[in-house]
């Protein structure tokens, strides 16, 4: 931004600008209306001082609207180069040959308008070349004709020109058509670039460049058709002169207008403030710059990146792609980055007027979106820990069976063995080795227990239908199981369901008074459904000690969902719902 | 009567072998999984095999597939599986496959030498055994009123599950300490009840229960 001290010199300035275009213009005016050679190049005197002061006053207003941007001064300079072509009318040699040199500077001071607009800088190198060229054109190559130009053999009463060196008709001849020639292609190929710029212009740029483009690219062509008109001396060529003048004049009036939509795009800040409320952030921000592909990201300190609304990380564009992405910082520290369209990079002012405005309700969302990216992370956290545990229960259930149970089993062989062997006469051995031999058998059965609540076997070696069957087999209630499963889902699911019901069964025998039990498994698409049912007293909640508080940890640990519904009287019903992808 | 032992635990496979040996069995073959079990008994067609369920290499059922595998190939050779546990479904898979010369035991049963010895016999010489706690969860199933099995006497559903064991009659009275006919007449009433004809054979008798049941 502008400071006021910066804002007062630089309206000084304007002001004496403003002053000298006042006065130059009507200097010229008077020139032009008391012409000395009455010159077919020279327009009339109200379309001179139209075009003129078009470009210095709408330059200076320009200038002041963006101080940051070239397009003003350039606008007023060319205005000033446009006034000093009509010197050429002037009493004497010193105003003819100042007026003869400054001919046709202005063109190039307009190309450059046309083709910078709206950032002020060159984008590409052909357009760079493109405006070279054109400054050669009309600096070198005029300047060139001049020395070997005799004015006064084709224009009685112009002055002498004052740069002559030598006359040389065929020379100076060969010059100017020349000039005609390249300005004629280098108008094509600008109008060519131009046109392609106006097709595609993305919806942010559309608002600002289309008038501009439009009525540049009309008079250069209309510029165009007056030179070749002039080369091959048709009649009427002055009214074509006429026509690219006034369309030259509207040039800078419609770069002001979309400089001065801009301040009102500004002005649309104290909207967005309004709207942040109705439409949320992200809809806000985008009416207001205009642009309805802008994104944002917000600032994700515990990991230093950018994530999504959902807390989700997000890709920053790279430089020179189709996005651009402007970071949004509150007291130092990055808040969020709006991911735009390259276009507003010419209007940063008001990217950052608007950030400034959504300053509070971006740190807000961000807060926000911080708090459901450590959601997401504590949730994969959950997941994993459940799968490690299961893991692990599934490994201790494996050692088990390798080791110690297979251990056992041999010394209860040996036992018998012994048992077998024993001479009959050390009959109060027998039933030491006997009782040995059955205290084992129930080790074996009670180990036996504890390795299928530790993880069930038949789950891992034949899938979830056969292993609820098994569980519905072996329940202390009359349990009806209906499947609809028709493939193996991850482990972790299978386990959580297989725990849900025989969790949800033990609950039922317990604490439901039921008669019977009714058990759903089911898939619709990506999701698995359990359901176990009973007829009994309800009235169960999940925390009452009847181990749901834990069963809802293991479901939601999986991203699923537990619902316990248990009215007074009318049974209970587990449903629990996983995403199985 | 000769065996193959089928066990991926040595000390197991060994310690078995031994007992066999021990209770007068001839062990013609020892297997550490599915495929040697299989080349096993195709080299010995042995009167029985004796299967641990959990073998390598995928350490879940491998044992019960290699002995359906045998059911179908050699319809002769008897089948013994032991399992670490008490998996109702397997064994009436198992017996889904024909109920001659099949059995179903519990791990641990091996520490009882007379016990085992019978169960190898049985399944030998054609009959069926079931693991005790394998028929108790069966039988000791819970039911709705309309069930049939609802209606037997305790006492019936008592029979029924040494029944389903496996044993005869006679051995059914001595376990009960009751009179062979008084047995009878339970066994009758029981097939009345659930309306199955009545059958001499013991595995007939097994046969007939595990289809009911199974049908549950």
């Amino acid at each position: 931004m502008v400071s006021r001290a910066h804002r007062r010199e630089l309206d000084a300035r304007l002001i004496v600008f403003g002053v000298l275009g006042l006065l130059s213009g009507a200097g010229v005016f008077w020139v032009a209306s008391n012409p000395v050679a009455r010159q077919a190049e020279i327009p009339s005197p109200p379309v001179i001082l139209l075009v003129g002061w078009s470009f210095i006053g709408s330059g200076l207003l320009s200038w002041r609207a963006r101080p940051d941007n070239w397009l003003g001064p350039v606008m007023v300079l060319t205005g000033f180069a446009w006034f000093a072509r009509v010197l050429a009318e002037g009493n004497g040699s010193v105003l003819f040959t100042v007026g003869q040199a400054f001919q046709v500077l202005y063109l190039a001071g307009f190309l450059y308008l046309i083709m910078s607009f709206p950032t002020g800088r060159l984008q590409t190198s052909l357009d760079r070349t493109l405006i070279i060229v054109t400054l050669g054109l009309v600096t070198v190559v005029q300047l060139a004709w001049m020395l070997f130009d005799d004015t006064r053999a084709t224009c009685d009463l112009c002055s002498a020109n004052l740069l002559e060196v030598a006359r040389n008709d065929a020379l100076s001849n060969a010059l100017l058509q020349f000039q005609r020639i390249a300005g004629v292609v280098v108008i094509a190929v600008a109008t060519g670039l131009l046109a392609v710029r106006l097709v595609r212009a993305s919806r942010p740029q559309r608002r600002a460049v289309v008038p501009v483009l439009l009525a540049g690219i009309v008079a250069i062509t209309v510029f165009a058709v007056f030179i070749v008109a002039d080369a091959v001396g048709a009649p009427h060529k002055d009214i074509y002169g006429r026509i690219a003048g006034y369309t030259l004049a509207i040039v800078p009036v419609a770069v002001l207008v979309a400089f001065l939509q801009r301040q009102l795009a500004r002005g649309a800040v104290a909207g967005l403030v309004v709207e942040l409320a109705a439409v949320g952030l992200t809809e806000a921000l985008s009416r207001a710059l205009g642009d309805p592909s802008l994104s944002v990201g917000y600032w994700f300190p515990g990991e230093s990146r950018y994530v999504d609304g959902d807390g989700k990380p997000i890709e920053l564009p790279q430089p020179g792609g189709g996005r651009m992405s402007t970071v949004v910082e509150r007291g130092g520290q990055p808040v969020a980055v709006l991911i735009h369209d390259p276009a507003l990079q010419d209007n940063a002012e008001l990217v950052e007027s608007v950030c400034a405005a959504a300053g509070l309700t971006l740190e807000n969302e961000r807060l926000q979106a911080e708090l459901r990216a450590r959601l997401a992370d504590l949730q994969a956290s959950r997941a994993r820990l459940v799968e490690a545990t299961e893991a692990e229960r599934r490994r201790i259930e494996r050692d088990l069976h390798d080791g110690t149970q297979q251990r056992l089993v041999s010394i209860a062989i040996s036992l018998g063995l012994l048992e077998l062997k024993m001479p009959m006469g050390v009959s109060q051995a027998r039933p030491i080795v006997r009782e040995a031999r059955e205290s084992l058998t129930a080790a074996l059965a009670e180990l036996r227990e504890l390795t299928q609540g530790i993880h069930p076997t038949i789950l891992t070696e034949r899938g979830l239908p056969t292993a609820l069957d098994e569980l519905c087999r072996r329940a202390a209630l009359p349990a009806h199981l209906e499947l609809n499963l028709d493939r193996r889902l991850p482990d972790r699911v299978e386990t959580a369901a297989y725990f849900m019901v025989s969790e949800a069964l033990t609950n039922a025998t317990k604490h439901s008074h039921a008669s019977e039990v009714r058990v759903t498994a089911a898939r619709t698409g990506e999701v698995l459904i359990v359901e176990v049912a009973d007829d009994g007293i309800g009235g169960a909640t999940v925390g009452g000690g009847t181990g749901l508080r834990g069963l809802t940890d293991r479901v939601e640990a999986l991203g699923g969902t537990l619902t316990v519904t248990s009215p007074l009287g009318r049974g209970t019903t587990l449903r629990a719902e996983f995403p199985c992808e | 009567m000769r065996v193959v032992v089928a066990d991926d635990a040595v000390i197991l496979r060994e310690g078995l072998a031994r007992l066999l040996r021990e209770a007068g069995f001839e062990v013609a073959g020892l297997a550490a999984d599915g495929a040697e079990l299989l080349e096993q008994v195709e080299r010995h067609r042995p009167d029985v095999a004796i299967v641990d369920i959990r073998m390598p290499p995928t350490h879940t059922d491998e044992g019960l597939q290699a002995a359906m595998v045998i059911r179908q190939r050699h319809p002769g050779v008897g089948i013994l599986v032991l399992s670490q546990h008490v998996h109702a479904r397997y064994a009436l898979e198992l017996l889904s496959a024909g109920t001659e010369g099949v059995g179903y035991l519990l791990k641990e049963r091996v520490s009882d030498l007379g016990g085992l010895a019978s169960s190898v016999r049985q399944v030998g010489e054609g009959g069926s055994v079931l693991d005790p706690a394998v028929v108790s969860q069966l039988v000791g199933r819970p039911r709705r009123h309309s069930d049939p099995l609802e209606q037997l006497t305790d006492r019936e559903r008592e029979v029924l599950g040494l029944m389903a064991e496996g044993r005869s009659n006679k051995a059914i009275a001595e376990r009960l300490f009751v009179t062979e006919h008084t047995v009878e007449k339970h066994v009758k009433n029981i097939f009345a009840t659930l309306c199955l004809p009545p059958s001499a054979d013991d595995h007939r008798r097994v046969l007939a229960v595990v289809t009911f049941l199974n049908a549950q």
